[in-house]
């Protein structure tokens, strides 16, 4: 009897050891590498999605802070600010394919929904550069002050969506002209931006506690959605529900309804300086930067907490892996 | 080295000097910078601040590291006998202004405030300043090999700069703070007036903007240097043998600083290299001689008052700069 109680035990667990196997093949690509941008010391860490390892930091460039995949996800590109280029990596993998030069100080990035154009937003240097694509031609500069910082598109490709961050502006780009068409007044110091399906904008206030919610058609904040002190990114969940947004001086990250203009659930403590996050195509697990704490936070969302922290670079950025949410849009 | 054993061996490096660094610079912008910027709301200057910070407590950890090594050497083979502990305490508030404030302050403001605006409207109009990458791109990838490249072109500025701080008279005016301290200790290397040290930021800068940003284990190599130009500056008998002809010894800089030798002749005085004295070499103002001299310029000895204490130094250069002293 208990010959068998032990075999049914055994069977037990190697079936859910097999199931957890198959689970976790679902989950991640073998091999998937989780690439973070430590933007104060010029290098990458790779890390092992499924052990959560740092297999590798390698050198980038001088201060790499966004990353974006082309519009196809067959390539990662690292905007390194200081060194005036693009690095494009396999995304699975994290090993450099080729750079780009002489695109000057680009901050933040992104690709027209339509993939003519490639928009490089320069904090450092007051302006923001439109390439058309495929080439990467440079077509305009357009002087931008005060900050430019982070940019977001219209789904019709018609727009570019620019958060300056010193004069507390909204500015927005005709693509097609590739001059600035209209610009408003929108929260203290905002940051990280974010286009809905529904057509809303939904800005961090980093220097506040709130998400501007914006309508472009009416170019004017519709709501205030309190998150958190130091708002700063708003990412999708992939769900078609809900924004993840990071809190930098609450270190917290606050899962908002974008359809209901409302917050779920309490905020998440993960870290001073939370910044930049990645989803999970199954959307629970999420993993996030620590800015001033040199480290990134992998967060359950179910249980709502960060289960691991892992130490990388100086003030680390971006953050990716291949198998991730449906980027909402 | 294979690739990959140069990115462990640099990982290595990288583990070691940061992270106990790095947990004392976090621990301070989120308990005390991040607060006051939220506060005052000067959010948008979060890196910034975060780098200054850095250079913050930096600076406090080169002022432990320097004393711990340079007190017992200076006790152990002074060069001269002190002659006023003032002089000293002087130079000590000199290194806390200069290390703890005024360093984090320039590389936080002078170069958001003056640099970055010349930079942006450059670079609007075309102007793509040259890079040290842009001759070697295999540089991207070999940080540590980049960095000491950086080193040594900044260090060949340096030197001229140094030149001309002794062959500008209105620059001489305020650099002069720094060689009239007859009791030289390795305090003395920032004992340096406030203009001197505007322009030097600016100076630094500039050559930025001329070659680069640096990479960013740039403020390792600002320490290592620092370190040698404040050993350069100890009451020290020590001449580095053989390693004198490319590091600054104490002798080699002693020299620099004598009476009658430092601020003298058709170059203006010899030995102006700040970190690698075969500068000197190459131009013609190296003085190798094996002596210890006393410190100081020349019109002391008849009678002219540079300031004892810090404020005194500091007024008199202002008003050297306007012949009022």
């Amino acid at each position: 009897m208990k010959t068998r109680f032990i075999s049914i035990v055994r069977l037990a667990a190697s079936l859910a050891l097999i199931g957890s196997l198959i689970n976790v093949s679902h989950a991640l690509k073998p091999g998937e590498r989780v690439i973070v941008l430590n933007s104060g010391d010029g290098t990458v860490s790779i890390i092992d999605r499924a052990t959560r390892k740092v297999m590798e930091t390698r050198p980038v460039g001088k201060e790499p802070h966004h990353l974006v995949t082309t519009l196809d996800d067959s390539e990662l590109v690292i905007a390194n600010a200081a060194s005036n280029d693009l690095v494009f990596l396999d995304p699975l993998s994290g090993e450099v394919k080729r750079r780009l030069p002489r695109i000057i100080d680009p901050y933040q990035l992104g690709y027209s929904p339509d993939g003519k154009w490639f928009v490089s937003v320069s904090l450092r240097l007051d302006r923001v550069d439109v390439y058309a694509m495929p080439s990467y031609e440079l077509k305009a500069r357009i002087p931008l002050a005060k900050t430019p910082s982070h940019v977001a598109f219209s789904a019709d490709s018609k727009f570019a969506y620019v958060t300056l961050q010193d004069s507390d502006e909204l500015a927005a780009i005709d693509l097609a002209t590739q001059k600035e068409a209209w610009r408003i007044k929108i929260g203290k110091t905002p940051a990280g931006i974010w286009m809905s399906p529904q057509g809303l904008l939904f800005v961090g206030i980093m220097g506040r506690d709130h998400v501007d919610v914006i309508d472009p058609a009416k170019r004017e904040v519709i709501k205030k959605i309190v998150t958190g002190k130091g708002a700063h990114n708003v990412f999708p969940m992939g769900n078609g529900e809900h924004v993840l947004v990071s809190n930098r001086v609450d270190g917290t990250i606050v899962k908002v309804d974008y359809k209901n203009l409302s917050v779920v659930g309490k905020p998440i403590k993960v870290g001073s300086g939370v910044d930049c996050m990645e989803v999970s195509a199954d959307g629970k697990e999420v993993w996030a930067t620590v800015r001033w704490e040199a480290r990134v936070a992998v967060i359950d969302m179910t249980g709502a907490k960060p289960i691991e922290y892992i130490p990388v670079g100086r003030s680390p950025h971006g953050v990716y892996f291949k198998s991730h949410a449906k980027r909402d849009r | 080295m294979s690739k990959c054993g140069q990115a462990r061996a640099y990982n290595l490096d990288m583990e070691f000097a940061f992270q106990g660094f790095e947990s004392i610079v976090g621990w301070l912008f989120i308990n005390a910078v991040q607060p006051l910027l939220f506060s005052l709301d000067l959010m948008s200057w979060s890196e910034q601040a975060f780098d200054a910070t850095a250079f913050f407590v930096g600076g406090a950890l080169s002022i432990v590291v320097t004393a711990l090594v340079c007190l017992p050497l200076e006790r152990l083979a002074p060069a001269q006998r002190v002659s006023t502990r003032t002089n000293v305490r002087t130079d000590v508030a000199y290194t806390l202004v200069n290390k703890l404030g005024l360093l984090p302050l320039l590389s936080f403001g002078v170069l958001l405030a003056l640099v970055t605006p010349v930079d942006a409207w450059l670079r609007l109009h075309g102007f793509a300043p040259f890079s040290l990458e842009d001759v070697a791109p295999m540089l991207a990838a070999l940080p540590l090999v980049s960095v000491l490249l950086y080193a040594l072109v900044i260090d060949f500025f340096e030197y001229w700069r140094h030149r001309l701080q002794h062959r500008i008279h209105w620059w001489w005016q305020l650099h002069a703070l720094h060689h009239a301290q007859r009791d030289m200790t390795f305090w003395s290397d920032d004992r340096n007036h406030i203009l001197d040290e505007l322009i030097a930021a600016l100076w630094l800068a500039t050559i930025a903007l001329l070659i680069g940003v640096p990479p960013a284990q740039f403020p390792l190599v600002i320490f290592a240097t620092k370190f040698i130009e404040s050993l350069s500056h100890a009451n020290l008998r020590w001449n580095f043998g053989l390693l004198k002809y490319v590091l600054v010894s104490p002798q080699f800089h002693r020299v620099h600083h004598a009476i009658g030798l430092g601020h003298e002749g058709a170059r203006h005085g010899v030995n102006f290299a700040v970190m690698f004295s075969f500068w000197d070499k190459l131009f013609g103002t190296a003085d190798f001689r094996d002596e210890y001299p006393a410190t100081g310029i020349r019109d002391q000895t008849t009678g002219r008052d540079y300031g004892m204490t810090f404020w005194e130094t500091q007024w008199l250069g202002f008003k050297r700069l306007f012949n009022r002293a």
